[in-house]
């Protein structure tokens, strides 16, 4: 651990070797998870059948059936809205050093289901219907971003600057704020509670390809760029003056990862709703298990954000069998005794 | 002779035997809080789908049997249970803030923000889904019932009430309630499910006199413990030492000062859902109106408390006219610039 704080530009070659094995070992369980969440529903399927369902199709077999036309879209959208939830909460805790960062915990999330709600009520991402599929994810992020940006400027006003506990508040104030707001518009405007009511719970349905492929766009653009600025994050984890004195652009990287963190937010609100505190444990899962350097820890974020994901759909798909439980709310009851394990780790 | 009361404006009234030490400015600003209370309940009273003037509702009110069928029943029925229920559920909103925020000296600290409030809904909405038939009398106890347990919860979690732990560690808590309550709409009978959504939204419509009745009870049992124990949380607010040496039971104090917000929030929240921000507003607005000791910042939280959600409940029922939106949407809306300015002016101590 404290190899990685102090030379955070070199990793020593052993530990490497650990970390390698550890990343690999995360992806595997992603396999293993995929291949569970694939067999789970009405109709259980072996994990068998599954990787032949994938791997040899047999339009004939109706359990190959089950698996490409009706889950196989829910487990990619699950897989693009663990991964860009959990790199969005490893972003925003390295840019805002806190250790609570997070889209849920940080408003991102309100913002974005404002937005799209108020573009919905306006009839603004109307048009064609494929229009409104591209520009969702876009609104999403702008929303998520002005949110936020309001939320970063009114916890840095003071002496001591950003501190955990004044981001929180305000995080919390203007999410009752945008939620207060999006309450009033569905209750304005009775076709949008309609056409948004269970996408507003965060769940995993109601998907199609072509929204799965709008989100995945932007989505991955950010994925990179965030991957790109790693190194400078890594710098910036050991405070702003020694970042800048090792030569990197402060205003330029947290620009760029803020970005970066609203539109991996929007891509995976557009596609599932609000759902909290995937970012908030994949990022800390990951900084205890294998490593606090952030060019492993924004990536192995992803695997972890979209483990947890899919672990959460399974379960909130498999424990009051015959119902499912929106996929948002198993989230939120794993995650929250999480987010009281770091407040009172964190601040004594 | 000018004792140091004297000169701060403390004047002594004698009845009899019975003496009171009062500040006659603080109670004339408490008077002109509740004359605006009054007027506002009127104005609210007067308007709506069906305006009734104000002449009429003064002759109405003096004399009912004047008044149309119709009349009588929009006024006694839907409209008084409504402004009423509003009133006296603001009035325990602020004083259940001006209670908390004196006893964890804590100026953020609002019952709605650490758990009670969610605390209180989860158990309501178990007895609305679980026990359609049970009466609405049982609301209030099954919430309290849960508030208690949820303040409990947060207080042994972040075992100091002073450090900004305890609003964390409610923040936290509520969260894990609110997906609890989420749990009971998704998976429970769609019918139960809209009665429960009308209640939680801190909607007033469905207000009416067995449900006043029943807040008024617990009102008046909360009411009767924070000012019992005014004085001695005067004593308390200059320190633990002092407050001992004066003869205070620190842990009598805080028990009861604890309990009794708790009560009242759990109890305005079974009775009209979840109104945010009014516990937190209300006794910052009164101090900001006037200085004073306990007694008069809880008489005039409760009447700022009132005002407010009066306010919210009037601006949502009339705003949109023919729509309504609930007032507890109205109330985050107005609450959340003033929280933003509570955090401005103590931007260096957090």
């Amino acid at each position: 651990m404290s190899g990685a704080r102090t030379q955070p530009l070199s990793l020593p070659r052993r530990r490497a070797h650990g970390r390698l094995a550890a990343g690999l070992l995360a992806l595997a369980l992603l396999v293993i998870m995929c291949a569970i969440h694939l067999g789970i529903g009405s109709r259980f399927i072996w994990p068998g059948t599954v990787v032949r369902a994938v791997f040899a199709y047999d339009p004939a077999n109706f359990d190959h059936k089950v698996i490409i036309g009706l889950r196989l879209l829910r487990l990619l959208s699950g897989l693009l809205v663990g991964a860009a939830l959990g790199m969005s909460g490893a972003l925003l805790q390295l840019v805002t050093r806190n250790p609570l960062g997070e889209p849920h915990v940080l408003g991102l999330n309100a913002g974005a289901a404002l937005a799209v709600v108020l573009a919905t009520t306006l009839g603004l991402a109307g048009g064609t219907a494929f229009g409104a599929l591209a520009a969702r994810p876009l609104v999403a992020a702008i929303g998520a971003g002005l949110l936020f940006s309001l939320i970063i400027t009114a916890s840095s006003a003071g002496r001591d600057g950003l501190t955990p506990l004044k981001v929180i508040l305000c995080g919390v104030a203007f999410s009752a704020f945008a939620a207060s707001l999006t309450s009033a518009l569905l209750i304005l405007d009775e076709q949008t509670l309609a056409d948004l009511r269970l996408w507003l719970a965060g769940d995993l349905s109601g998907l199609t390809y072509a929204g799965l492929a709008c989100a995945a766009v932007p989505a991955a653009f950010a994925a990179l760029g965030a991957l790109a600025i790693t190194p400078q994050l890594n710098a910036l984890a050991l405070g702003e003056n020694v970042a800048s004195g090792l030569g990197v652009n402060l205003r330029r990287t947290r620009f760029a990862a803020l970005g970066a963190a609203a539109l991996l937010c929007g891509a995976s609100v557009s596609l599932a709703g609000p759902v909290g505190f995937v970012g908030l444990v994949a990022p800390h899962a990951v900084r205890i298990l294998i490593s606090r350097d952030a060019r492993l820890l924004v990536p192995l974020s992803a695997v972890a954000g979209a483990l947890i994901l899919l672990g959460a759909d399974a379960a909130a798909r498999t424990l009051l069998a015959p119902r499912e439980l929106a996929t948002g709310i198993m989230t939120a009851v794993l995650g929250a005794p999480v987010f009281l394990l770091i407040v009172s780790r964190y601040f004594r | 002779m000018t004792s140091p009361s004297h000169a701060n404006g403390y004047r002594r009234f004698a009845l009899g035997p019975v003496a009171l030490l009062a500040r006659p400015v603080a109670v004339l600003a408490c008077l002109a809080l509740a004359l605006l209370v009054m007027g506002l309940a009127a104005y609210a009273v007067s308007r709506g789908s069906y305006a009734i003037a104000l002449p009429d509702l003064a002759r109405l009110l003096r004399a009912p049997d004047t008044g149309t069928r119709e009349q009588l029943y929009i006024l006694y029925d839907i409209r008084m249970p409504r402004i009423l229920i509003a009133a006296l559920s603001g009035a325990m909103l602020g004083l259940a803030g001006a209670a908390m925020q004196s006893i964890t000296r804590n100026g953020l600290a609002d019952p709605g923000l650490i758990g009670v409030k969610e605390g209180a809904s989860v158990m309501v909405l178990a007895v609305i889904l679980l026990f359609p038939a049970a009466s609405v009398g049982w609301r209030p106890v099954a919430g309290m019932a849960g508030g208690l347990c949820v303040a409990l919860l947060v207080i042994l979690i972040a075992r100091d009430l002073s450090r900004t732990r305890f609003v964390l560690v409610g923040i936290g808590v509520s969260w894990m309630l609110s997906s609890i309550v989420l749990i009971f709409l998704t998976t429970a009978d769609i019918r139960d499910v809209q009665t429960a959504l009308v209640w939680m939204t801190g909607s007033l419509h469905a207000a009416g006199w067995p449900l006043l009745s029943v807040a008024a009870i617990w009102a008046l049992a909360g009411t009767v413990i924070l000012f019992a124990t005014a004085r001695a949380s005067d004593a308390a607010l200059l320190g633990d030492g002092a407050a001992t040496g004066l003869g205070v039971r620190l842990r009598r104090l805080s028990v009861l000062r604890l309990a009794a917000p708790v009560l009242m929030t759990a109890a305005s929240v079974s009775c009209v859902g979840s109104l945010g921000f009014v516990g937190l507003m209300a006794p910052h607005m009164a101090r900001f109106l006037m200085r004073g000791n306990q007694v008069t910042l809880l008489a005039s939280s409760a009447l700022v408390g009132a005002l407010l959600v009066l306010a919210a409940d009037t601006i949502g029922r009339l705003a949109f006219a023919p729509l309504q939106i609930p007032a507890g949407i109205v109330m985050s809306v107005m609450g959340v610039p003033f929280f933003l300015l509570l955090l401005w002016r103590r931007r260096n101590q957090l």
